[in-house]
C-alpha cells in the first residue's frame, strides 16, 4: 500500500516503547555498577548522573535521526547527514569557541547558542556552496569540504585554546561523548532540540513534493527554497545544541532513514515521525554499550560514543553501497 | 629507592654553572628558586600562573623554546632537564659539548629534600638550598594527624585521583589526612557512591576544559571540598609544602 | 472555467533573452500543442504559463497542473504515492481522484509498484497521473509522451483530447509533429524565442517546415520532407 510493511504511527509507537525500555535499562547501568544504585548516594547517582545522560542520549539521537531524514528528503540525496555535510562539525566548532574561551563559564546558555550559530552558519554555507539547485554530487562535495574545514578549524582552535588540556579533548568533540553530563546540560540542550524537531516534523508534505524536483514542487504550491530554509533552520536547532553538549556524533542521521525505508517505504514524509524515536533508541543503545564496555573489558575509560556509532554505521553504509551498486 | 636511583643518575659537575637553561617546568621552578641570576632560559610554561609557582619572577626572566637549536643559541654551560625529556634533543645538546643534568620528578618530601640539595650544589648555591629546605620543613611541621581520621581524595583533571606512590598522596598524608584514593581514574559515579570526607581539587582554572569541568559536576556538590592551586602539585618542590599547609588549615577554620 | 495566458512576455535566463514578446493563451475546452526545434523556448513558455518564473504571477496550484520535462521521482515511491502527490494542493489524501487518475493513465494495475522499478514509459504515465490527480482546470505538460511506445503515446494523446473536450485547457509540448497535428485543436510553432505560427493544426505545417529547416511536400498528403 505505502511501499512498506507497517505504518508510521504503528512503528513510531513501537520505537517509543523501545526507547522507554532502553531508558529503563540506561538508568540501571553506570560505572558504579549494574542495577539500581544503592546506598546514601543512590538517588544522587540516579537523578544527577544517569538521568541527564539518558535524557540527553534520547534527545541528541532523536534530533540527529530526524534531521538525517529531513536532509536526505530535502536534498534528494541518500548520503545527506548532518555529520557528513559538516553541519555537526560547524556546531562543534562554535561550541568549542564558546567553551574554551570562557563565554560559557560566564553565561551558560552561550554554549548551546554558539553551537546553534555554528550549525546555522554551516547550513547556510552549505546551501550557498551547493548553489541554487543543490544537486547530489555538488552538495556532497560541498559537505565534505565544509566538514574538513570545520575539523581543521576545530584542531586549530583547540591548539590555541588557553587551557592546556584543550587539545587532548579533541576526541570528545570529534567523536562525541555523553559522559558525566549534568542536568544543566540537559536544560541547555533540550529547548532548542525540541523546537528544531517541531520545525522539522512539519516539513513532511514539502519533502514529499520535493521528491519530484523543485519545479514540480513549486507548481504544487510548495516553494523549494522555503522548505530547504526551514530544513536548515530546524537542523541547526536540532543538531547544534546537541553537538554543543555531546560533540559531533556521526552516522546516526545517515543510518536511521535507511533503516526505516524498508519498513515504511520511500516517501520522505513518511519517515519523519519514526526517525525521531529511531534515532533516540539507536543513540541510547550505543551509549549503553559504551557504558557497558568498561564493565566488561579491561578499559581505563569509556570509548567515545562516535567510535561506536561509526563502528556500527560504517559496515552498514558499505552494505547500502553494495546493494545500490548495479 | 627513588632517591638512590636519582643520586646515581646524577654526576655533579666540578665547577658551578653560570648560565643555565631549563627544559622542564619542574626544573624551571627549582632554578628560579635557587639561582634566578643564572637563568639563561626557562620554558614558556614557567610564566603561566596556573602551572608555575614562580610565574611572577619568571615573567622577568628569559624563556626559550625547548629545541636544541634554540638552547644552543643561549650558550649555556648547564642544561637542566627531566629524565622524561625528549632524548633526541638532549643527545644533540650533549654531542655539542653541553653538560646536561637529568633529574627525576620527586613524589615525596624526602626526595624533594635530596633533589633540592643536589641542584643547589650543581648551581653552587648550597646554602640557599638548605634555607629552602628549612622553610619547607617548618611548614610541614605545622600539620598533625587528624582525629578522627579524615578520608580525603585528591581528584584532578579528567578524574584522575592521587594514590600510593604519587606526590598527591604524600601531600595528603603530610597534612594528616588519610588518602582514600587508589590512583588511576576515579569516575564520577564511583566517587559519589563512596564519597570521601574531603574532596581536594585543583583551583578552577581561568579558562575551562572538559577535564576540569568534570570536577564541578553538581552531583559532587554535597562533598566538602578544598581547592589547591595546581601549581603547588604539578611539580614536587619546596613550595609543595604550601599545599600541605592549605589542607592542614582549610580556609574558614 | 478560465485558462491561462501571457501577453508580450519577455524572459531572460542567465542574461540571455529566451522569449521575445510572446502572446499565448490556453483556453478551456481546447487542446493546444507547442512545437518547434530544440532551444526554441517551448519549455520556458510552459514554465511561464505555470507561474514558475519571476516574470509571471504564480498560479493557483489547484487550478493548474504542470508536468516538468523529464520529471522523475528521487525516491522509490509507489505509483499510487506519486499520483497522490497531486493532492498536495488540496491538502487531502482523497483516494477516489487518485484511483481515477491511475485508471485514466492506464497504470492502475501498477499502483503498488515502485516507480523506480518500472519501465520509463510506465513511470512517465505515473507522473502524468499525478497531474490528473490534482483535477485541475489547466494542464501544462512538457513532453508527456517522450518515453512512451506508439500505442501508449496514442492512448495518452486521446486521453488529453478527451480531457480538453470535457472543458479543461490542455497545453502539450511535443516533438512528434504528426501526433500534434492529429490530436491537438491548435498547434503553435516556436522558433528562436518567438511564436511564428499559432492556429488550427492543419495550418501548422508550412510554419513548421520553416522553423525546422525542412522541405514541405503535399503529395500524397501534406508532410515534411528532408531539405
Amino acid at each position: 500500500m505505502n511501499g512498506g510493511v507497517t505504518t508510521p504511527g504503528r512503528l513510531s509507537a513501537a520505537l517509543g516503547l523501545l526507547c522507554a525500555v532502553l531508558a529503563g535499562l540506561s538508568l540501571l547501568v553506570g560505572s558504579a555498577g549494574a542495577g539500581l544504585p544503592g546506598g546514601a548516594a543512590g538517588g544522587l547517582i540516579l537523578w544527577q548522573i544517569r538521568l541527564p545522560r539518558t535524557a540527553l542520549a534520547l534527545l541528541v539521537g532523536g534530533g540527529l535521526g530526524l534531521s538525517g531524514a529531513v536532509l536526505q528528503g530535502g536534498l534528494r540525496n541518500p548520503l545527506a547527514d548532518p555529520g557528513l555535510l559538516g553541519i555537526s562539525g560547524c556546531a562543534v566548532l562554535g561550541a568549542v569557541l564558546a567553551f574554551y574561551w570562557g563565554a560559557a563559564q560566564r553565561f551558560a546558555p552561550a554554549l548551546p547558542l554558539a553551537g546553534l550559530a555554528g550549525a546555522g552558519l554551516g547550513g547556510a554555507l552549505l546551501l550557498g556552496f551547493a548553489g541554487r539547485a543543490p544537486s547530489g554530487p555538488s552538495l556532497i562535495l560541498a559537505g565534505v569540504a565544509l566538514s574538513a574545514l570545520a575539523a581543521a578549524l576545530l584542531a586549530l582552535a583547540l591548539t590555541l585554546a588557553p587551557n592546556p588540556f584543550a587539545l587532548a579533548e579533541i576526541t570528545v568533540w570529534l567523536m562525541g561523548s555523553l559522559e558525566d553530563r549534568s542536568l544543566l546540560h540537559l536544560a541547555l540542550a533540550a529547548p532548542p532540540v525540541l523546537l528544531g524537531c517541531a520545525v522539522l516534523l512539519g516539513l513532511g508534505r514539502g519533502l514529499d513534493a520535493l521528491s519530484l524536483g523543485e519545479a514540480t514542487a513549486a507548481s504544487l504550491g510548495v516553494p523549494a527554497a522555503r522548505t530547504l530554509r526551514l530544513a536548515a533552520l530546524g537542523t541547526a536547532l536540532a543538531v547544534g545544541a546537541g553537538a554543543a553538549v555531546a560533540g559531533g556524533i556521526g552516522f546516526v542521521g545517515l543510518v536511521v532513514p535507511h533503516l526505516l525505508r524498508p519498513l515504511l517505504g520511500q516517501r520522505p514524509g513518511a519517515l519523519l515521525a519514526a526517525s525521531l524515536p529511531a534515532g533516540a533508541a539507536l543513540l541510547l543503545a550505543a551509549d549503553l554499550l559504551v557504558r557497558l564496555a568498561p564493565l566488561a573489558l579491561p578499559l581505563n575509560q569509556e570509548p567515545r560514543l562516535g567510535v561506536l556509532t561509526a563502528l556500527l554505521g560504517a559496515p552498514f553504509l558499505v552494505a547500502i553501497a553494495r546493494r545500490a551498486a548495479p | 629507592m627513588r632517591a638512590i636511583a636519582l643520586l646515581l643518575a646524577l654526576a655533579a659537575p666540578a665547577r658551578a654553572a653560570e648560565r643555565v637553561v631549563s627544559l622542564n617546568l619542574c626544573t624551571d621552578q627549582m632554578l628560579v628558586l635557587l639561582a634566578p641570576e643564572k637563568v639563561a632560559g626557562l620554558t614558556p610554561l614557567a610564566r603561566d600562573p596556573a602551572l608555575s609557582y614562580v610565574a611572577a619572577q619568571a615573567a622577568g626572566l628569559p624563556v626559550v623554546r625547548p629545541s636544541a637549536e634554540a638552547v644552543l643559541g643561549r650558550r649555556p654551560d648547564l642544561v637542566l632537564a627531566t629524565s622524561f625529556a625528549a632524548q633526541t634533543t638532549l643527545a644533540l645538546l650533549e654531542q655539542s659539548g653541553l653538560t646536561v643534568l637529568r633529574v627525576g620528578l620527586p613524589a615525596d618530601f624526602p626526595v624533594i629534600r635530596a633533589q633540592t640539595r643536589h641542584l643547589a650544589a650543581a648551581l653552587g648555591v648550597a646554602e640557599r638550598g638548605e634555607a629552602l629546605i628549612a622553610r619547607m620543613d617548618a611548614t610541614l611541621a605545622l600539620a598533625a594527624p587528624r582525629l578522627p581520621p579524615v578520608r580525603a581524595v585528591l581528584w584532578g583533571a579528567r578524574g584522575y585521583a592521587a594514590g600510593p606512590g604519587t606526590l598527591g598522596d604524600a601531600v595528603l598524608r603530610a597534612a594528616g589526612l588519610e588518602d582514600a584514593g587508589a590512583g588511576g581514574r576515579l569516575d564520577l559515579e564511583a566517587l559519589v557512591a563512596h564519597p570521601p570526607d574531603l574532596l581536594v581539587v585543583p583551583t578552577a582554572p581561568r579558562f575551562p576544559s572538559l577535564a576540569t569541568a568534570l570536577l564541578d559536576h553538581p552531583a559532587t556538590s554535597g562533598i566538602t571540598r578544598v581547592a589547591i592551586p595546581p601549581a603547588l602539585l604539578i611539580c614536587g618542590g619546596p613550595f609543595t609544602a604550601r599545599a600541605v599547609r592549605l589542607l592542614a588549615e582549610p580556609p574558614g577554620r | 472555467m478560465t485558462g491561462v495566458a501571457v501577453c508580450g512576455l519577455e524572459v531572460s535566463l542567465g542574461g540571455r533573452r529566451v522569449l521575445h514578446g510572446v502572446d499565448f493563451a490556453a483556453r478551456p475546452g481546447e487542446m493546444a500543442a507547442l512545437c518547434g526545434p530544440n532551444g526554441a523556448g517551448k519549455s520556458t513558455l510552459l514554465r511561464a504559463l505555470a507561474g514558475l518564473l519571476v516574470e509571471t504571477p504564480a498560479t493557483e496550484p489547484r487550478r493548474v497542473a504542470y508536468l516538468e520535462q523529464g520529471a522523475r521521482c528521487a525516491w522509490g515511491l509507489t505509483v499510487r504515492q506519486v499520483a497522490a502527490l497531486g493532492r498536495i494542493p488540496h491538502g487531502d489524501t482523497a483516494a477516489a481522484p487518485v484511483a481515477r487518475a491511475l485508471a485514466a493513465c492506464g497504470i492502475a494495475a501498477l499502483a503498488d509498484a515502485r516507480v523506480d522499478r518500472i519501465s520509463g514509459g510506465q513511470a512517465r504515465r505515473a507522473m502524468l497521473a499525478r497531474a490528473f490527480a490534482t483535477e485541475p482546470e489547466v494542464f501544462l505538460l512538457d513532453e508527456p509522451i517522450a518515453d512512451l511506445d506508439p500505442a501508449a503515446a496514442h492512448a495518452i494523446m486521446a486521453l488529453l483530447r478527451a480531457t480538453a473536450r470535457a472543458g479543461r485547457a490542455v497545453v502539450v509540448v511535443l516533438h512528434a509533429l504528426d501526433l500534434a497535428m492529429r490530436y491537438a485543436d491548435r498547434v503553435a510553432i516556436m522558433q528562436a524565442g518567438r511564436i511564428v505560427s499559432d492556429g488550427p493544426a492543419a495550418a501548422a505545417l508550412p510554419a513548421a517546415a520553416c522553423a525546422f529547416g525542412l522541405a514541405y511536400g503535399v503529395d500524397p498528403a501534406p508532410r515534411l520532407l528532408p531539405p
